[in-house]
C-alpha cells in the first residue's frame, strides 16, 4: 500500500489532519487502534469541547477558522446544544456518539482511507519515502508514504522512528480522568446536594477517598448522565500512561470507584434508586504522556504572555489547566487575556524530514501542554499538520 | 478550643486549600460560585471544614444558600461545629 500522507491516530487532531490533507488532494491513510474515530472525545467519553472559543466576552467567538469551526457547527447541529460559559471560558458540550457519526461522515466525504484496528510498530526512511510497519489481527503489513502526521497523543511515531521526546516526571504528569455513562438518575438528586451526599459516604466509610472527585453532568440526552472521576494515577505505584500494567490498574480502579459510588447513591440519594451504569469508556482518559521535541518548544510562559510567533498556525485559547492532583483543576490564565500562537515549529520534529505532529503530543513543555491538549485546539493543530504534510508530499 | 471562623478566615481557607482562586479584596458577600467554585470544590470544602473546624456539613446543608458566599459559609460552619 502507498499514500501521500499517513496519519497515526484518529482522535481530534488526527481526524482534522487526515480530512484536511485529503481535501488538499493528497491520498491519505488514517490509522487508528479503535473501531471508530474521536479518541478522548469518544473512546474516553470526554463530553466537552474546550479550546474552540476565545477567552471571556459576552458572546462565544471561534478562535480558529476552518476545521475547528466546521466541527463546532456539525456538533451543534447534531446535539441541538450551543456553547456555554463556565467562569471565563466558553465550552461546547459534545456527545461521543455524535462525534463518531460526524467523524464517519467527514472521513467518507473527504475520501480518507481509514484503517481501524491497526497499530504502528516500526518505521524506516528510504530516500523520500517512509516505510511504516503496521499490525492488525491478520498480521504485520507495510505502507509506504511520502509524509507522516503523528497524532497518536503519545508520540508513538517518535518512539518507533527513534526521535527525541520529552516526558514529565511521574509525580507531576496531569492525572487521568475516568468517565462513564449512567441511566435513570437524570431526575434525581444532583449538583451540590449530590456532592454533599458523596462526602457523607466517604465520612461514613462507605466510599473511598478516591470518590471525592466524582461529579455528574447531564449528557443532553433523555435519561443519560455522565459521571467523571479524576484518578490519582497512583493506583498501581508510580503513574506511567505508556505502561499497559499501569493503565490496566487505572481502568480497574475507575470501574471500581464508579460501581461502588452508584451502588451507594442508589441506596441513599433521592431519585437514584433505579440508576445504573450504562456504558464504560473504552479507555481511561489520559491527559498527558510523551511529547515530541520539535524545532520550537512552546512554553507555559509564552502561553501566559499571549506570545505570537512569525509562523503561528493556530491560537491556544484554553487556560493552563493543571490536573497534577485529583483534587480538581487549577487554572492559570494569560495575564492580558490574549490567546498565544502555536508556531509551525512546534509541529515539526527537530531531526526528521516530512514528519509533522499534532494534538497533545506536539512540541511544548508541561505547562503549555496543560493548555494545548484540549480537543478544540487539537482540531486546529491537526488541521495545520495535515495541510503541511500534504504540501510536503507534493514537493 | 477552636473558634468559629469569620468570613475572612473562610476566604483564607479557600485560598490556602486551593478550593477557590479568589482575587485580592474578595468581599464577604461575594458569589463564590461565580468565582469558579463548583461541585468538586464543594466536596473538598466539606472535607476541609471538618478537618479544620470539626464542622460536619450534612448533604442537606450543601446548597447555594449555605455555601454561596464567605459570609454564609462562615455562619454554616459556626452552626455545625460540634
Amino acid at each position: 500500500m502507498t499514500c501521500d500522507v499517513l496519519v497515526l491516530g484518529a482522535g481530534s487532531a488526527g481526524l482534522a489532519a487526515a480530512v484536511t490533507a485529503a481535501r488538499q488532494g493528497a491520498s491519505v491513510i488514517l490509522v487508528e487502534r479503535h473501531g471508530f474515530a474521536g479518541g478522548m472525545g469518544t473512546a474516553s467519553l470526554v463530553h466537552t469541547f474546550c479550546g474552540l472559543y476565545l477567552l471571556d466576552g459576552d458572546q462565544p467567538v471561534l478562535a480558529n477558522p476552518g476545521f475547528p469551526a466546521e466541527m463546532e457547527e456539525r456538533m451543534r447541529l447534531a446535539t441541538g446544544s450551543g456553547p456555554a460559559k463556565m467562569g471565563r471560558v466558553w465550552v461546547l458540550p459534545q456527545h461521543p456518539v455524535e462525534f463518531v457519526r460526524i467523524a464517519d461522515a467527514l472521513i467518507k466525504e473527504s475520501g480518507v482511507q481509514v484503517l481501524y484496528h491497526t497499530e504502528a510498530l516500526a518505521a524506516r526512511r528510504e530516500g523520500d519515502t517512509w516505510h511504516i510497519d503496521l499490525a492488525g489481527r491478520g498480521g504485520i503489513f507495510s505502507i509506504a508514504t511520502k509524509s507522516v502526521v503523528d497524532a497518536s497523543g503519545d508520540a508513538v511515531f517518535a518512539a518507533i522512528a527513534g526521535a527525541a521526546t520529552a516526558t514529565t516526571d511521574a509525580a507531576t504528569l496531569q492525572r487521568p480522568a475516568y468517565v462513564f455513562a449512567i441511566q435513570g438518575a437524570s431526575e434525581g438528586e444532583s449538583g451540590l446536594a449530590l456532592a454533599g451526599r458523596i462526602v457523607d459516604g466517604v465520612r461514613r466509610g462507605l466510599l473511598s477517598k478516591d470518590s471525592l472527585g466524582l461529579h455528574f453532568r447531564s449528557s443532553g440526552r433523555a435519561g443519560e448522565t455522565f459521571g467523571t472521576i479524576d484518578l490519582s494515577g497512583t493506583e498501581d505505584g508510580g503513574y506511567d500512561p505508556l505502561n499497559p500494567a499501569c493503565l490496566s490498574a487505572l481502568e480497574i480502579a475507575g470501574r471500581g470507584i464508579a460501581a461502588t459510588a452508584i451502588d451507594f447513591l442508589k441506596q441513599e440519594a433521592a431519585g437514584w434508586s433505579s440508576a445504573y451504569i450504562s456504558q464504560w469508556p473504552v479507555r481511561v482518559g489520559v491527559r498527558e504522556s510523551r511529547r515530541w521535541i520539535g524545532r520550537h518548544i512552546l512554553t507555559a510562559e509564552e502561553v501566559l504572555a499571549g506570545t505570537r510567533h512569525a509562523d503561528d498556525i493556530a491560537l491556544a485559547t484554553w487556560p493552563l489547566e493543571f490536573r497534577e492532583t485529583n483534587r480538581g483543576p487549577k487554572l492559570r490564565y494569560p495575564e492580558n487575556g490574549l490567546a498565544a500562537g502555536i508556531p509551525l515549529g512546534s509541529l515539526i520534529p527537530r531531526d526528521l524530514e516530512r514528519v509533522f505532529v499534532a494534538g497533545r503530543c506536539l512540541s511544548c513543555d508541561h505547562g503549555a501542554q496543560a493548555s494545548i491538549r484540549v480537543m478544540g485546539t487539537c482540531f486546529a493543530t491537526g488541521q495545520a499538520a495535515g495541510a503541511a504534510a500534504a504540501q510536503a508530499a507534493a514537493l | 478550643m477552636i473558634t468559629a471562623p469569620t468570613p475572612e478566615d473562610v476566604i483564607e481557607m479557600l485560598r490556602e486549600e486551593g478550593i477557590a482562586d479568589l482575587p485580592a479584596g474578595f468581599p464577604a458577600e461575594g458569589d463564590l460560585f461565580a468565582a469558579g467554585m463548583d461541585s468538586m470544590a464543594v466536596m473538598q470544602l466539606i472535607v476541609v471544614a471538618e478537618e479544620r473546624f470539626g464542622a460536619v456539613i450534612a448533604p442537606q446543608d450543601a446548597g447555594r444558600e449555605n455555601l454561596g458566599t464567605p459570609l454564609d459559609l462562615a455562619a454554616l460552619i459556626g452552626r455545625r461545629m460540634a
